[in-house]
């Protein structure tokens, strides 16, 4: 009898934990898509995605990315492997300095990716630089167990920058940023890296576009957010780590911009800021550099030398763009991520006397992904 | 799709027990087809393609059979042709040499059509079953179809024999009460899956980014028992999630794993390991095999190489073959020198490093690592700990500790002794609770990817 009133008791529960979670994910999932542009949009069928069962798969995730507090489950998830002693969540390693990706030893660079260039330098009248920029992990890969640890990314870049023609200068990150990683360059929460990482680089890259760097002590240095959390807090939703900080580089008697528009694919534009708080305000705070991602954006300033830079980029150069803004009448900035079409659909990359491409190494091991420079 | 999937658990399950709930009973049969074929056609058309032809296959042999047993003596015809066509079928998707042919089903090196191997042993036992007279065929479709892949079944669920699957059709009872058991088997597979397979995956996982040459004797060890320990909570979870669904239907499948790893013998090792699989190898191979000979040397031969066939099922590569084999020749040598008396802990001890000892044979994929991985446990790399061993133990200590504490019956029996006193009453009292605990842990840890798809062997 006790048995019975038991088994009828794990029923009903679990019955109605189901039930409850289940009728809170459908109302979620019906109520948020309105004002989450970004969130997993239901898969459509197609026939291959259908047969191959792709279309299910894609089905999970979006049920998982929509399930009722997600990021409560997500939170409990790391505290409890944290808890039990393990040290990666996720396929992030956490501590309670940083977080650090350790999926990035199975990315391989897409090294199909150097053709494009290749043949955009080949056609291009000006000069073509290049800097692939290591993610967190590849810099701070030492912190791992050692059986996690490799300098995989040094190799990956390596690599790539040996399939790049010579018409296209190389710019090693890479050595850069290592052996200043004691230093503040990068995000504890995010792979990528801060403004001041990216002003080390900066550096570097300015020289070799002919132009002396501006010295560190002439900017005032604001900090917008000191609560800034990154993508790979986002994978984990671990409480203890760090939060980060998210600086503007103010030069006060350097140049001025002018004007700076967003471009979207069908041509038309609008008005947008190299520093957008508002944007920063509402959604992810590391939308504060260059605002909400565009395909292509052109900004003016009131530097008097009529050079022109076009910089191809993905979003490692979103707080690299700022420091540029001192060398440039006119800085054309590229996404392709989020551009349709081709290039010279969009722009004359001609007028442009200099093209700098920026990625992150994550990004260049996409496939296809600067196919339309063709 | 696979059970321990957010998708699965908080989507398809419920909505399928809401219909079952509300269609009459005389028509609960065709609802499950229906569903496991929803369930199949999530997975892919192809993967349901592959399904329903596997199953049309053993439906049509199996009548053959029955129809030219009665009238002549050419019903082997169709039974060569059934088993073969099963076997065919697993050496297809199994062994990696079709990928062109399989590639067009739209099946990948990563997507795999889950439960091939238990629905071909199904298919077999079935057919032979009709060829000796055991059972008639079955003429009903429906039926025929839930034995194959009923989705309380299809992802590594139970192996059953139809005269056993018959009667549980047969005494389907669906209540609240049937439920309530079905969730808490569910839950414990779920939680065996989830908790501690995953967990020790990612323990196994580090040891084997070392290539087995440099590898510690420490960490061959410690990756060997968590691998071992890992397989043992990946088949029995799954079993144990495909039981408890079949409970939430109304249907008593049985339990496939009875705390096999700890026991003072091989011997019992066997009989507690994948129950019903291991009976299958038994009933069809061993048995008729070793029925045709009177030689002594000649039966125990058999023996061993059925246990080779058990372990070639597992991983359908040699090394696999020769776990089985090693483990085949182990309950033969217990039973020679059966006299020699020893402590209970001095067997367990010995059985578990045993199965360790043998488990690089399961996990590797070629059998010159399964070789080196075992010189690397017996110290042929003359390293006996380094800093990975640290790491591990730092680590994954709890997690080993635990999971190994829990693939025992300690705890069973301590609530079985434990008779009618507090102790068990408050264990009864609090266990839909901790049920429910365990189920928000399990939510949480598939919460990021949705679902946890390691399924270790491609059964």
């Amino acid at each position: 009898m006790e048995n019975k009133i038991n088994r009828i008791t794990a029923a009903v529960l679990s019955a109605a934990v189901i039930a409850a979670l289940v009728l809170t994910t459908v109302r979620a999932a019906g109520g948020k898509a309105a004002d989450e542009l970004d969130a997993v949009s239901f898969p459509r069928p197609s026939l291959s995605s259908v047969v191959n069962g792709e279309f299910g798969r894609d089905l999970g995730e979006y049920f998982a990315e929509h399930f009722a507090g997600r990021d409560m489950w997500l939170g409990m998830k790391a505290h409890l492997e944290a808890g039990v002693g393990e040290s990666i969540v996720n396929g992030i390693y956490i501590s309670d300095q940083r977080l650090v990706d350790t999926h990035t030893s199975l990315r391989r660079v897409e090294l199909t990716n150097a053709d494009p260039v290749n043949s955009f330098a080949s056609e291009y009248d000006g000069a073509v630089y290049f800097v692939a920029v290591p993610t967190s992990a590849g810099v701070y890969g030492s912190t791992l167990p050692e059986h996690l640890a490799n300098n995989h990314e040094k190799q990956q870049i390596d690599r790539f920058y040996e399939e790049l023609g010579s018409r296209v200068r190389k710019i090693d990150a890479y050595n850069i940023l290592k052996p200043i990683s004691d230093n503040y360059i990068y995000c504890r929460s995010d792979s990528k890296w801060t403004s001041y990482g990216a002003y080390c680089v900066y550096k570097t890259v300015i020289q070799k576009l002919v132009f002396q760097p501006i010295a560190y002590d002439k900017y005032s240095i604001r900090h917008v957010f000191s609560d800034y959390r990154g993508d790979l807090y986002d994978r984990t939703r671990y409480m203890k780590c760090p939060d980060d900080v998210l600086d503007i580089y103010d030069y006060s008697s350097g140049a001025e911009v002018l004007s700076c528009l967003k471009y979207d694919n069908d041509g038309s534009y609008h008005a947008a800021s190299v520093y957008d708080l508002e944007a920063a305000g509402n959604g992810d705070k590391y939308d504060l550099y260059l605002g909400k991602d565009a395909p292509l954006m052109k900004i003016r300033t009131s530097v008097s030398n009529s050079r022109k830079l076009l910089v191809i980029k993905d979003s490692f150069a979103d707080c690299f763009i700022p420091f540029l803004l001192q060398h440039y009448s006119e800085i054309a900035i590229v996404s392709p991520e989020y551009m349709e079409g081709r290039l010279k659909d969009h722009i004359d990359p001609d007028k442009y006397e200099q093209t700098l491409f920026l990625f992150g190494i994550d990004s260049l091991s996409q496939k296809g992904i600067l196919d339309l420079l063709y | 799709m696979i059970y321990s999937s957010l998708l699965f658990i908080y989507g398809f399950l419920p909505v399928c027990l809401l219909i079952y709930r509300l269609i009459p009973d005389k028509h609960r049969e065709l609802a499950l087809l229906l569903m496991s074929i929803v369930f199949c056609a999530i997975g892919g058309l192809g993967y349901l393609a592959v399904v329903m032809l596997l199953a049309a296959l053993n439906f049509a042999a199996g009548i053959m059979i029955d129809r030219l047993r009665q009238h002549s003596n050419y019903s082997s015809i169709p039974l060569i042709f059934g088993v073969v066509g099963d076997l065919l079928a697993m050496v297809m998707f199994r062994s990696g040499d079709f990928t062109l042919l399989t590639g067009a089903l739209g099946f990948t090196d990563e997507l795999y059509p889950i439960g091939i191997a238990f629905m071909v042993l199904s298919g077999i036992g079935y057919l032979a079953d009709i060829f000796y007279g055991r059972i008639r065929a079955e003429s009903n479709m429906v039926r025929f179809g839930l034995f194959m892949f009923m989705f309380p079944r299809i992802v590594m669920g139970p192996l059953l024999r139809y005269g056993a699957f018959r009667k549980i059709m047969n005494n389907r009872h669906f209540s609240i009460n049937e439920t309530g058991i079905g969730f808490t088997i569910f839950i414990k597979g779920l939680a065996k899956k989830v908790i501690a397979a995953d967990s020790l995956y990612m323990m196994y996982s580090a040891v084997r980014s070392v290539d087995p040459a440099d590898l510690s004797a420490v960490d061959a060890w410690l990756g060997s028992i968590a691998y071992m320990l890992c397989l043992y909570f990946t088949l029995s979870g799954y079993s144990d999630m495909g039981c408890g669904l079949g409970y939430c239907f109304g249907l008593k499948l049985p339990q496939s794993f009875n705390y096999p790893l700890f026991t003072n013998k091989v011997r019992y090792f066997a009989a507690k390991w994948h129950i019903q699989v291991v009976h299958w190898f038994r009933k069809y191979v061993t048995r008729p095999l070793s029925s045709r000979t009177e030689r002594k040397w000649l039966k125990k031969l058999v023996f061993i190489a059925a246990w080779g066939a058990v372990g070639c099922w597992y991983t359908f590569s040699i090394s696999g073959a020769v776990w089985g084999i090693l483990i085949g020749s182990f309950i033969m040598a217990e039973g020679m020198i059966h006299r020699i008396r020893m402590l209970n802990a001095t067997g367990v001890t010995i059985t578990f490093a045993a199965l360790a000892l043998f488990s690089p044979f399961l996990s590797c994929e070629n059998i010159r690592d399964s070789f080196s991985w075992l010189s690397a446990m017996l110290g042929g790399n003359k390293l006996l700990a380094d800093s990975l061993t640290l790491y591990l133990l730092r680590y994954y200590l709890v997690i080993l500790l635990i999971s190994m504490y829990a693939s025992t019956d300690l705890f069973r029996n301590m609530l079985m002794r434990s008779g009618r006193n507090r102790l068990r009453e408050a264990v009864t009292a609090a266990s839909p609770v901790i049920m429910i605990v365990i189920l928000a842990v399990c939510t949480a840890l598939i919460a990021y990817s949705g679902h946890s798809d390691m399924i270790l062997m491609r059964l």
